[in-house]
């Protein structure tokens, strides 16, 4: 899975980018299997993709278009996909993106991860030993993705926060 | 020539009516597309904050592509500090948004009877009622908006208390502490009773020509990432200027009284890293991310760049660092320009110092250098117009005429807006530029950071003489403010950074034709663009001299005029402006005290 560093982030969207014209040539955030929560005024940056958790609400497929790939990554059956957005609903994290009429996963670009290689502040990394992290805290979902992909994010980097309350600077 | 005509909203806010159009056929982006609107649109003599102004807020062609940092919107209509021409560009986030819902050009005209927001769902298009938004402040204003719509992504672009009390220096602003500060467009937008423009989109942008696209991408990159201040600016942004500025010998300490500050270190990048900075923060596909993200005991926030940060302290005289952050942080949130309202406080502070006022005359309110009372409490009382704040929200042109003669002569503006922090004797080419520049006193309208380089080659090919390259000769000051000046159009055209496209020399017209070509995929020449450029400068020399300007305003304050700098490395610099501005009339072709300069309206 593709893990970020909500320390180092410093909310560019580069990924976003990168990420959207890999797979269409285009550049529009909504086509990106990877968005960036950014929660201004807390001054949190953190990009959101598929962490293969160990729960998968996203299978719970009703045309069973969805399986698992052999690093974790979901992958989608296109022709059994009837986009009734089940799986995107059901990810808590918001991880599971729509564009047009199919859902979106992360899918790790098929080999080398191109959102990895280009975040330019280095907080996205590939991490292969990820697979059982449970979101189970994060179930069931509330909210429609984007407020998910926030509540998650403000999760995630409340231990940050209070190190800067507690004198925590960027060289420290 | 026609080179791209995008998509254009006209938003009529007296009838509520929204119409779709064209943008103006012979522009390539953003401000050149605003200029030639309000020149063709606008009515001279009109009051700029009645409804007849027209507000403009354009993104251009390339805005929101995979070319870096293309994320700034461009603001423009007749400025109410200035009376002349008013633009403001913003970073962030806020324009791709715009860009990726299909709109590259708002225009705004009339009135609302009550206060409204203007919704953008990609087509979707509605004016929306604000009464429950006003009196809130930017941050309050898009945490708002975007709870109460359920969605924590959409992008919005909001005035805070001080555009709502149209302070004549007030800003629009995006991503909380993104500005369009300059010339106050922020009171343009609140003379119209528009609160906040909300929007969302999922348009791809796609280059017809994505090989040469990608080309001119990798190439702006790798001109970003060798250039030799990739990682300073990385690490301090512009805060790095203040040691620079310091090295030179042109800051700007206690009002420009002083060009050394003996608590530099107390004040500088260094110091605010160290002390304040809790990560780095980035505009939109930007591989620099030069902003940062603030902590301090007056509430937390993103920035300062290097304006506020100078502005709160060495201009002040003002050693605590940690209160000039948390005032950028209040003004930001008010929604009150920087730059000119650091330059109303150290003005006002100047003037008790040299006994011109008293605390008396600004309700009491101890005025000494370093004033904590004066730098927290002076913005909020500008920002809603209470008590002095009411005449200082005028701007210092205005609140001198107030004060008298002798304040008069201690204000440091250029046709009405308020001069950056630093001392123009010590740095010609930016003294012309903010002698000669389409808004005013201003550095941003394209930098001519090649004078600060020393670097004759690069002077020699940019501009024609090596001596541009050096800060204190006058020679190649006309073509270096004219090349720059094009560069500063044709960035607020990609809407582009400029502190890459400009401060860092990374995109030219070469580049940026390439750019333009692989989007839009077919042959746009350097030429072309040149001469968009030539035109736009044109185009808004016209409209100053349609509002009324005498070329006799094309100088510096007279203080910077009459004495050298005091003190510091530059000790001893004068400067002769009025040399320096037939050098770029010159270069513009016209002729010095010929009022028509032989403009022909596009």
């Amino acid at each position: 899975m593709i893990y970020c560093d909500v320390k180092t982030c410093a909310g560019c969207r580069t990924c976003e980018v990168t990420c959207s014209s890999f797979h269409s040539g285009a550049v529009s955030p909504a086509m990106a299997r990877i968005r960036v929560a950014k929660l201004e005024d807390s001054g949190l940056d953190m990009a959101v993709a598929c962490l293969s958790c160990f729960e998968k609400p996203c299978l719970e497929c009703p045309t069973e278009a969805l399986s698992v790939g052999e690093r974790g990554e979901i992958l989608l059956d296109d022709k059994l996909c009837n986009a009734c957005k089940t799986c995107v609903d059901a990810c808590p994290i918001g991880a599971a993106g729509f564009y047009g009429d199919r859902p979106l996963f992360c899918g790790l670009c098929g080999g080398e991860i191109s959102c990895v290689k280009t975040c330019p502040s280095g907080a996205l990394s590939y991490r292969a030993d990820h697979r059982d992290l449970s979101l189970h805290a994060f179930l069931p979902s509330k909210g429609n993705p984007s407020e998910r992909r926030a509540q998650y994010v403000c999760v995630q980097g409340e231990p940050i926060r209070k190190s800067w309350k507690n004198g925590a600077r960027v060289d420290s | 020539m026609s080179i791209y005509r995008g998509n254009c909203l006209r938003v009529d806010l007296t009838s509520h009516e929204i119409r779709r159009g064209d943008t103006p056929e012979n522009g390539i982006g953003g401000r050149t597309w605003n200029s030639i609107t309000l020149l063709r649109e606008l009515k001279a003599g009109t009051d700029p904050l009645g409804p007849e102004n027209i507000l403009c807020i354009s993104v251009g062609p390339l805005t929101g592509s995979e070319l870096i940092a293309t994320c700034r919107f461009i603001a423009s209509a007749k400025s109410p500090l200035t009376g002349y021409l008013g633009d403001s560009g913003a970073r962030g986030f806020f324009a791709p948004e715009l860009r990726w819902a299909g709109h590259d050009q708002i225009i705004f005209t009339g009135t609302s009877d009550r206060w409204v927001y203007l919704w953008i769902d990609n087509d979707q298009v509605e004016i929306r009622d604000a009464s429950h938004l006003l009196g809130l402040d930017i941050t309050e204003t898009t945490v708002k908006l975007r709870r109460e719509l359920h969605d924590p992504d959409l992008q919005v672009a909001a005035i805070g208390p001080a555009g709502e009390h149209l302070v004549r220096y007030s800003i629009i602003s995006c991503n909380l502490a993104r500005a369009a500060g300059r010339t106050g467009m922020g009171a343009v937008m609140g003379s119209k009773k528009l609160k906040a423009i909300v929007v969302r989109g999922d348009k791809p942008v796609k280059p017809a020509d994505p090989d040469r696209f990608t080309r001119a991408c990798a190439q702006l990159k790798s001109n970003l990432e060798g250039h030799r201040d990739f990682e300073a600016r990385r690490r301090y942004g512009t805060t790095r200027i203040m040691d620079s500025l310091a090295r030179m010998g042109v800051l700007p300490a206690y009002h420009y009284r002083s060009a050394v500050f003996e608590d530099l270190e107390k004040v500088n990048a260094e110091a605010l890293r160290r002390n304040h900075v809790v990560k780095a923060k980035s505009c939109y596909n930007c591989n620099l991310f030069c902003s940062r993200y603030n902590y301090t005991l007056y509430g937390e926030g993103e920035g300062p760049e290097y304006e506020a940060q100078a502005a709160f302290t060495v201009k002040c005289g003002n050693s605590d660092l940690e209160l000039a952050v948390g005032v950028s942080n209040a003004v930001n949130r008010l929604g009150l320009d920087c730059i000119s309202t650091g330059e109303v406080i150290a003005w006002l502070m100047e003037c008790r110092h040299e006994g011109v006022i008293s605390d008396a005359d600004v309700d009491g309110i101890d005025l000494s250098w370093g004033s904590r009372a004066a730098l927290l409490r002076l913005p909020k009382l500008i920002a809603r117009r209470e008590g002095i704040g009411d005449l200082l929200a005028e701007g210092t042109r205005r609140a001198a005429e107030k004060f008298g003669a002798e304040a008069r002569k201690l204000t440091v503006e250029v046709k009405g807006l308020e001069l950056f922090s630093a001392d123009p004797r010590g740095i010609k080419g930016y003294a012309l530029m903010n002698a000669v520049n389409s808004r005013g006193g201003d550095h941003f309208r394209g930098e001519p950071m090649i004078e600060l380089t020393d670097d004759e080659e690069l002077a020699l090919r940019r501009v024609g003489y090596r001596e541009a390259a050096h800060r204190l000769q006058d020679k190649g000051k006309g073509a270096l403010v004219n090349y720059t000046e094009h560069l500063g159009i044709l960035s607020d055209s990609i809407t582009i950074c400029k502190n890459i496209s400009c401060c860092m020399d990374a995109v030219d017209f070469d580049l940026a034709a390439e750019a333009y070509s692989g989007l839009l995929g077919r042959e746009i020449a350097p030429r072309a663009l040149w001469e968009v450029c030539s035109h736009v400068s044109q185009a808004e020399r016209e409209f100053n001299l349609r509002e009324g300007l005498r070329p006799e305003e094309d100088t510096l304050p007279s203080r910077f005029l009459e004495r050298p700098i005091p003190d510091g490395p530059s000790k001893g610099a004068t400067i002769d402006i009025q040399r320096l501005v037939k050098d770029y009339y010159k270069e513009k072709g016209w002729n010095f005290g010929d009022r028509s300069h032989n403009l022909e309206i596009p």
